[in-house]
């Protein structure tokens, strides 16, 4: 579904990724996990290219999006992505946040995308906060909004940037559980996380980055009981 | 004290209402309004198309030649004063003009235009970061969202300091007796030198300035309340 080719990301004389191949296949639910500065984040970001590689390739079900000539906008609608800070729009109500993208974008009526955006928040608890601003919310009700958000685009894959990196502890579980959820549902999902206990349950393929590369990708059964690499045994007992 | 009253009130009489001087004052503010109001509204069009050049930037991060163009302007219009600006329009690039307020509101426009440019493109920044990438990550373009998301939340950060240009700008057209403009303030001067009393024309003025300003900010104030709506916190 994603196949990332020799990816290569450069800020000034900053090497952040260094060379990344890898296979995303659907339905799988890949994650990525490694200390900060390893370039996870800008490698997930350089998926939907919200930071545009500087060499490598990124096909997303047959179409080269790194090629300037593929509308960007258009792969988009079918990435779902999700931040660390939510990033709802703060002038719009959560039901105009869910169905401003749909609508714009006619991929819905108006009136299609309110019912399913409240379908969509019934099931996240919280059809309630409708009519609700963002400000109004607690930072996991934030995320799970952002989630449904995303999903309200019927997306092929979604993205995780650190869901759950800027939420208090007692809030960590209720977005996990809708993650949860949505990879029971089938979703093919990348996610980058601190969330050890998230990549034992839910992963199918966890990878382990370090210094702009993977260092080592495994099932999470191999990849937490038999680390290979010393850097991954390291962190791991840092971590765990 | 009878005596001071009576001085006071001649010297009232003299200013406001013998030979009917209170409507050169209300001709006077009526200049202007006139003035401020079509001058502000021009450099509220200046202002955000020189902000948007000014944040136009191309894929490889350098300046586009329209934010070049955008700096040179900003730059001359405020390193240059705006009596010379208004001297300069009348005298020089519109010697033939006739219409001295058409002038004016010109001059004042594209004065104004430099400061409020600074204004709207500090307002945008202003807005996170990470609203344009949600928007982006939907599959929305560049400009849907900014007209959807971005620039609604900027006109709320730029509200204050759009009403203080506002305010300077009205007080700024004091000067538009130098291109032979009967405003407030000159009109103010001239009753002053017929009767030579000052006082009660120039602080009468002041008093019409201050009222109307403080009338400009409670509506101001009005308009901010309301688009902060989306922020109780």
């Amino acid at each position: 579904m994603i196949i990332v080719k020799d990816l290569h990301k450069t800020f000034e004389d900053n090497h952040v990724l260094r060379g990344i191949n890898y296979h995303v296949r659907q339905g799988e639910k890949i994650v990525v996990i490694g200390p900060s500065g390893s370039g996870k984040s800008t490698f997930l970001r350089c998926l939907n290219l919200l930071e545009t590689p500087t060499s490598g390739e990124i096909w997303f079900d047959g179409i080269n999006i790194t090629d300037p000539k593929t509308d960007i906008d258009k792969v988009r609608e079918h990435m779902g992505m999700v931040f660390q800070n939510f990033n709802l729009f703060n002038n719009l109500t959560i039901m105009q946040n869910i169905t401003l993208a749909p609508v714009k974008l006619k991929v819905m009526g108006k009136e299609e995308a309110g019912e399913n955006a409240l379908k969509l928040l019934e099931r996240v608890g919280l059809k309630e906060k409708a009519d609700a601003y963002p400000s109004q919310l607690s930072g996991g009700q934030k995320q799970r909004v952002a989630i449904v958000r995303s999903l309200a685009m019927n997306p092929r894959v979604m993205l995780f940037d650190e869901p759950t990196s800027a939420l208090d502890p007692e809030m960590v579980g209720e977005v996990l559980d809708v993650m949860k959820g949505l990879a029971d549902s089938g979703m093919t999902m990348v996610v980058v996380t601190h969330e050890m206990g998230f990549a034992r349950e839910v992963g199918t393929r966890v990878l382990f980055m370090d210094e702009g590369v993977i260092m080592e990708e495994n099932t999470p059964q191999e990849f937490f009981n038999h680390p290979k690499s010393q850097r991954l045994q390291d962190f791991l007992s840092k971590v765990l | 004290m009878q005596a001071w009253f009576e001085k006071v009130a001649k010297m009232f009489d003299a200013a406001f209402i013998s030979g009917d001087r209170w409507k050169l004052y209300l001709s006077g503010l009526g200049i202007t309004l006139e003035v401020a109001f079509f001058a502000a509204i021009l450099g509220m069009i200046i202002g955000t198309v020189l902000a948007f050049m000014k944040l136009s930037v191309r894929r490889n991060g350098k300046k586009t030649i329209l934010t070049v163009i955008a700096n040179i302007y900003i730059d001359v219009i405020r390193g240059t004063p705006s009596v010379l600006q208004l001297m300069i329009m009348w005298f020089i690039i519109f010697s033939n003009a006739k219409n001295g307020v058409l002038v004016a509101i010109l001059s004042f426009g594209v004065n104004s235009g430099a400061y409020v440019a600074e204004i709207v493109r500090a307002g945008i920044l202003a807005v996170d970061k990470g609203q344009m990438e949600a928007g982006r990550s939907l599959g929305l373009s560049k400009a849907q969202t900014m007209i959807s998301v971005i620039i609604p939340q900027a006109v709320k950060n730029v509200l204050p300091p759009i009403g203080n240009e506002f305010i300077v700008l009205l007080k700024e057209t004091a000067i538009v007796g130098y291109v032979s403009l009967t405003d407030l303030t000159r009109a103010a001067n001239q009753i002053a030198s017929r009767t030579y009393e000052p006082f009660m024309p120039l602080i009468g003025a002041a008093v019409i300035y201050f009222v109307v300003i403080k009338i400009l900010t409670i509506l101001l104030g009005i308009l901010e309340r309301r688009l902060r709506k989306s922020d109780n916190r």
